[in-house]
């Protein structure tokens, strides 16, 4: 029985969306679903329903065999993983987030937040910023907002959270989107299986190919 | 004064049964060496690091220089913990090798320290245990150190044991066709972490080898490929047979960054760590390798040794972390 590690929030949905499209039916599993362990003996399948940023940990540690988790988070965590497929539904943008007309020059000093801090270094290793680094747990619209920072780096949706902050994309920075990430030792041992489900979610046209 | 008894993350102590089952294990492993005619080497923790500048700069699977605990000696000398036995070994076995009788079978044990970013599951030091076997022509001397290799990893009740096998430069050719006009590097960084969208523009055989394994005709990987694959495949049976409770398995895919065309190395890197077999073992279902080698006779060649070499590493730490407390399950967990 393969263990597929599924997140909490709005990716849930996406994936679900997509394993069902692809004929895997995860009959009864909801996205506001409380279980946090749940067999699908039909599929061949056991569900954990996780936080996103702990998914890619219990894959590696072989917990999970496989699961489904934003290719920011995978970024960030910066994990061993196998990525063979991304999600054709559920994009958005990692941007540097500002206020209009804030972007820094070449040679200025900048603050910048982030819930991405390694991510956030990899994206100012080629800027002529001199940058600071700050991790922050979340609402990081607020740094630039209060001059805590001269930019943000964060994930934008839609842009309204900006727009009714009075903030700018100052640039995109990385498209992210769900990815399915796998462990190394479990595609070497349901590679057939998960070459089935691969073939079923291209025909269903849910990830990209 | 309350002192803590925390350590840096990716360390551990080990006291009572994990430090008695550390040694017991290690015992036998060694045992099992010395029976093979494997002779011990003691090699020390601090070295110069300007003999392996030139191998630090973007090669793939050996350390990375980032990756090194280096410092400036009292003298001036810039030095660095050991995080790789097998360079230095070759290095200081290159003035010794016209007085040694070939080959020579050659052990090694002791911790390897490298930088990791503070995070679960990131070892920084971790205790190797590893052989090299020097100076067998031919192909011998790697299937006799993978040979080895199995029987050190059947020592024990380890289940779900796991070999993938490769050989370095097995997609050079496809590489080097598919990725015309654009980077080779980010295709075989894909076929590594089997990307069927971005591999499947590399074509069918690639696409394959990311699927299953290998190509459905070898005879796409080049006809001198397609020969070293069909005498792994001829192994692999060998061995099956042999080793029972190992998994054996072909898997290209596992080793696309370690390329020989001269062409690849402008892109992937200066140069592979390994030129010929490769192999990597997993224990249980962590992604994590339990230990892994293969053959590098340029890797000796480009420190002073003239001569061939293949070997192998295990990491005792998660071979203990693996052998886990009876509660392990059929599948692995």
């Amino acid at each position: 029985m393969i263990r597929l590690a599924l997140p909490k929030g709005r990716n849930l949905e996406i994936a679900l969306a997509a394993f069902r499209a692809a004929g895997i039916g995860l009959d009864g599993l909801e996205v506001k679903d409380r279980r946090l362990r749940i067999e699908f003996p039909d599929d061949g399948l056991e569900v954990l329903l996780l936080k996103d940023w702990d998914l890619p940990l219990y894959v590696q540690y072989g917990i999970a065999d496989c699961g489904v988790v934003g290719s920011d988070v995978l970024e960030e965590v910066d994990g061993d993983l196998l990525t063979p497929a991304r999600f054709a539904d559920g994009h958005c943008r990692m941007s540097l987030i500002g206020r209009e007309g804030s972007m820094p020059g070449p040679g200025e000093q900048v603050r910048l937040v982030s819930k991405y801090p390694l991510t956030a270094r990899k994206v100012l290793a080629d800027r002529s910023w001199g940058a600071e680094v700050l991790k922050l747990g979340g609402s990081v619209e607020l740094g630039p907002l209060l001059d805590l920072a001269e930019v943000a780096l964060d994930i934008v949706q839609t842009g309204r959270t900006l727009r009714d902050n009075h903030l700018v994309e100052l640039e995109v920075v990385r498209q992210v989107q769900p990815c399915l990430v796998v462990n190394r030792s479990a595609y070497q041992l349901y590679r057939g299986e998960l070459n089935r489900w691969l073939d079923r979610f291209e025909a269903a046209g849910v990830v990209e190919s | 004064m309350k002192v803590s008894a925390a350590l840096p993350t990716g360390v551990a102590a080990l006291f009572f049964d994990s430090a008695r089952h550390h040694r017991e294990l290690e015992e036998k492993l060694v045992a099992r060496l010395l029976e093979s005619g494997f002779s011990e080497v003691i090699l020390p923790v601090i070295d110069y690091l300007e003999p392996y500048e030139a191998m630090l700069a973007g090669t793939p699977s050996v350390t990375r220089r980032d990756e090194l605990y280096r410092f400036v000696d009292r003298d001036g000398e810039v030095l660095a913990l050991r995080a790789d036995f097998t360079p230095m070994l070759a290095r200081l076995i290159a003035p010794r090798l016209a007085a040694l009788e070939l080959p020579l079978h050659l052990f090694y044990r002791g911790d390897v320290l490298r930088y990791q970013e503070e995070r679960a599951g990131r070892e920084r030091e971790t205790y190797q245990l590893g052989a090299e076997i020097l100076g067998l022509e031919g192909e011998e001397g790697e299937r006799l150190a993978l040979r080895r290799f199995l029987e050190l990893l059947a020592i024990g009740e380890r289940r779900r044991l796991l070999v993938v096998m490769g050989f370095a430069g097995a997609l050079d050719r496809l590489l080097l066709e598919r990725a015309e006009g654009s980077d080779p590097a980010a295709l075989a960084a894909a076929v590594m972490r089997r990307e069927r969208r971005a591999v499947r523009g590399g074509g069918d055989a690639l696409l394959q080898v990311v699927e299953h394994g290998v190509p459905d005709d070898p005879g796409e990987l080049g006809e001198e490929a397609a020969a070293r694959l069909a005498r792994l495949e001829a192994l692999c049976r060998e061995l099956d047979e042999a080793f029972p409770q190992v998994d054996l398995r072909l898997d290209l895919a596992e080793f696309a960054d370690q390329t020989l065309a001269g062409e690849l190395h402008h892109a992937t890197g200066p140069r592979s760590y390994y030129d010929g077999l490769m192999f990597r073992a997993f224990a249980g279902a962590a992604a994590e390798p339990v230990g892994g080698g293969g053959r590098y006779d340029t890797l000796f060649r480009q420190l002073g040794a003239d001569v061939t070499a293949a070997g192998f590493s295990l990491s005792l730490d998660r071979l203990i972390a693996r052998d886990g407390d009876g509660l392990v399950a059929e599948d692995g967990r």
